[in-house]
């Protein structure tokens, strides 16, 4: 299958201090692909690449194999939802308001929303389970619903592929659970395909497909979910002894001190 | 919005026909001596049209601002873009600039390129780490109104009587006009102005979810900030050029709006311009028949209103400032 994000060689830099260098990627249709990395990593600046928000110094990145950075950016916003880490809401707009926006690139400059994007914003509140919530105002719901609300707005845009930073860094077990549960639900039932960085080891084992280790603006480690999770490379990409132990079936990680 | 624009045409109707000097709707459409004619023709209806461009414009434009530094505080009038336009007209008056340059008025440019160079100041000094900081918006407002005041004090100081006076006046914000010249005049910067900010409405809103988010939604936001940067100077800049420094309709109009109508800037921009007219006619009526014959100048109305108002707003947003 051809894949629908394909980066080959990607660099980048902030005031002459390289974050990422030479970054391949690529994922397919309906895959679910985990970013994990210490902090500074580079993970979110890699994810702003992937959708466009920030242009690569070197390399390219490519959706069904378009350039990114030569297509226009409405287009882009068809095809790419991203949904960052912690989302701003400078003005009390309501839930329903927020998820509406995701329709943004298939309205005029003058034009509101018609009766057909309205249904499809009602669906994806369903979807994610906040139809109740509707005419809440977004900085008067809980943070977990907050996450929710900008994953629904994400689905409206009727994407090809969701890139989230870290969506469920802030949450609570529970959300935390429904968000990712919510995602796979994106990817098996909708066909989605999936990029997220998380800094939850535990929860990437039962939800990622492929994981993908990034230390120090490289690759580290990459591969199927099971075969990176070890201690040997979850110690080298955090810097401390990382124990990954395996008893009945389960499996545990935890640091050793 | 039907409803406002009824309320702007029941107020400019109010507006025409009271004043000084008494000329009744029945009068107008029937004979009208000389002098009734020319006081209503040359000076009443300029007059209302000149508070409704005004007012619209400064209250659109603080919508704009407000959209642009994601900040309820924001209107020209707080960050300074108001002192700095008046800086810029009054130098160009005093300055013997006052000369038209391809019948665009230098008094407007000399307004519109300080506005403009105040709201990049303000941007530049307010912006912490792609984020607005409240307290230092409002900090480099003041002190840029502080040394705008300064420089004017300074010209104030080596004027005459007459010419300090004068300017006296101006500042405190008076909708003097007499004829349809100075309205056209106005109407050249104010037109494109608010066309520009109207265009972007959908693209202010996306900007309130942050800059990548914006940006993944296929909004240019560097673009979009040069835009609404560039036609609130050239807009506000023209009004301000005229009537002089009238406060805080940009501030208030927004705010009640969104108290009334909700945050979506594609309901509150246009709205704004429709109350802002009708509110600033209103208290011109006000201001020219309060203690008739004299007439108080606009400013000095819009500022009292405005000056309780703001405390008021700083005192139930307490919570949220944040230095």
């Amino acid at each position: 299958m051809e894949a629908i994000i394909n980066c080959t060689d990607i660099g980048f830099s902030y005031n002459g201090t390289s974050v990422l260098n030479g970054i391949n990627l690529s994922i397919q249709p309906g895959n679910m692909l985990g970013i994990l990395g210490a902090n500074g990593a580079g993970k979110s600046t890699l994810l702003k690449i992937l959708c466009g928000v920030l242009k690569p110094k070197s390399g390219k990145a490519l959706f069904n194999d378009q350039e990114l950075s030569k297509m226009d950016r409405r287009e882009i916003a068809k095809g790419i939802a991203y949904i960052p880490q912690d989302p701003m809401f400078a003005f009390p707009f309501t839930v329903r308001e927020v998820v509406l926006m995701g329709r943004a690139p298939y309205i005029g400059r003058f034009e509101f929303e018609r009766e057909e994007d309205n249904e499809i914003a009602k669906n994806a509140l369903k979807t994610v389970g906040i139809s109740h919530l509707k005419d809440r105002l977004i900085n008067e719901v809980s943070s977990g619903e907050r996450q929710l609300a900008s994953i629904a707005r994400g689905l409206v845009q009727e994407p090809g592929i969701m890139i989230l930073d870290e969506p469920a860094t802030y949450l609570d077990v529970k959300h935390r659970t429904e968000v990712m549960n919510i995602l796979r639900h994106l990817k098996e039932n909708k066909g989605i395909s999936i990029i997220a960085a998380t800094h939850d080891i535990f929860s990437s084992l039962f939800y990622f497909d492929d994981i993908m280790i990034l230390k120090d603006g490289n690759i580290l480690a990459e591969g199927r979910t099971d075969q990176i999770i070890n201690s040997e490379i979850l110690s080298l990409a955090y810097g401390i002894e990382v124990v990954v132990k395996k008893e009945n079936g389960r499996v545990f990680v935890f640091p050793n001190q | 919005m039907t409803l406002l624009f009824i309320l702007w045409i029941i107020t400019a109707f109010i507006s025409i026909f009271s004043g000084t000097y008494s000329i009744g709707p029945l009068e107008a459409i029937s004979n009208l001596d000389e002098l009734s004619r020319t006081i209503f023709f040359q000076i009443r209806i300029p007059r209302v049209l000149m508070a409704t461009i005004a007012g619209g414009t400064l209250a659109l434009a603080g919508a704009a601002l407000q959209a642009l530094f994601r900040n309820s505080l924001a209107s020209p009038f707080t960050l300074g873009i108001s002192g700095g336009a008046s800086l810029g007209a009054l130098l160009a008056i005093r300055s013997g600039l006052a000369v038209g340059v391809l019948g665009f008025s230098m008094v407007s440019i000399s307004a519109f390129v300080f506005s403009i160079l105040t709201m990049l100041f303000v941007y530049t000094i307010s912006k912490v780490g792609g984020v607005v900081a409240t307290g230092r918006l409002l900090l480099a407002g003041v002190v840029a109104n502080f040394l705008y005041a300064s420089i004017v004090m300074f010209i104030q100081f080596f004027s005459t009587f007459t010419e300090s006076l004068q300017t006296m006046r101006w500042i405190m914000g008076s909708l003097d006009v007499v004829g349809f010249d100075t309205v056209w005049k106005t109407l050249i910067f104010v037109i494109p102005g608010c066309a520009i900010l109207l265009s972007l409405t959908k693209d202010m809103n996306l900007f309130g979810l942050g800059d990548d988010v914006a940006s993944s939604l296929g909004v240019n936001v560097r673009r979009m900030e040069k835009k609404i940067y560039f036609a609130t100077s050239l807009a506000a800049g023209a009004v301000i050029s005229v009537t002089g420094p009238i406060g805080f309709v940009g501030l208030i109009i927004p705010h009640i709006l969104r108290m009334l109508l909700g945050v979506d800037n594609r309901i509150i921009l246009p709205s704004s311009f429709l109350l802002g007219a009708t509110f600033l006619t209103a208290a011109d009526t006000l201001s020219r028949t309060i203690i008739s014959p004299v007439e108080i100048p606009v400013g000095i109305i819009t500022a009292s209103i405005g000056g309780v108002f703001f405390l008021w707003l700083l005192i139930r947003t307490k919570k949220e400032i944040i230095i």
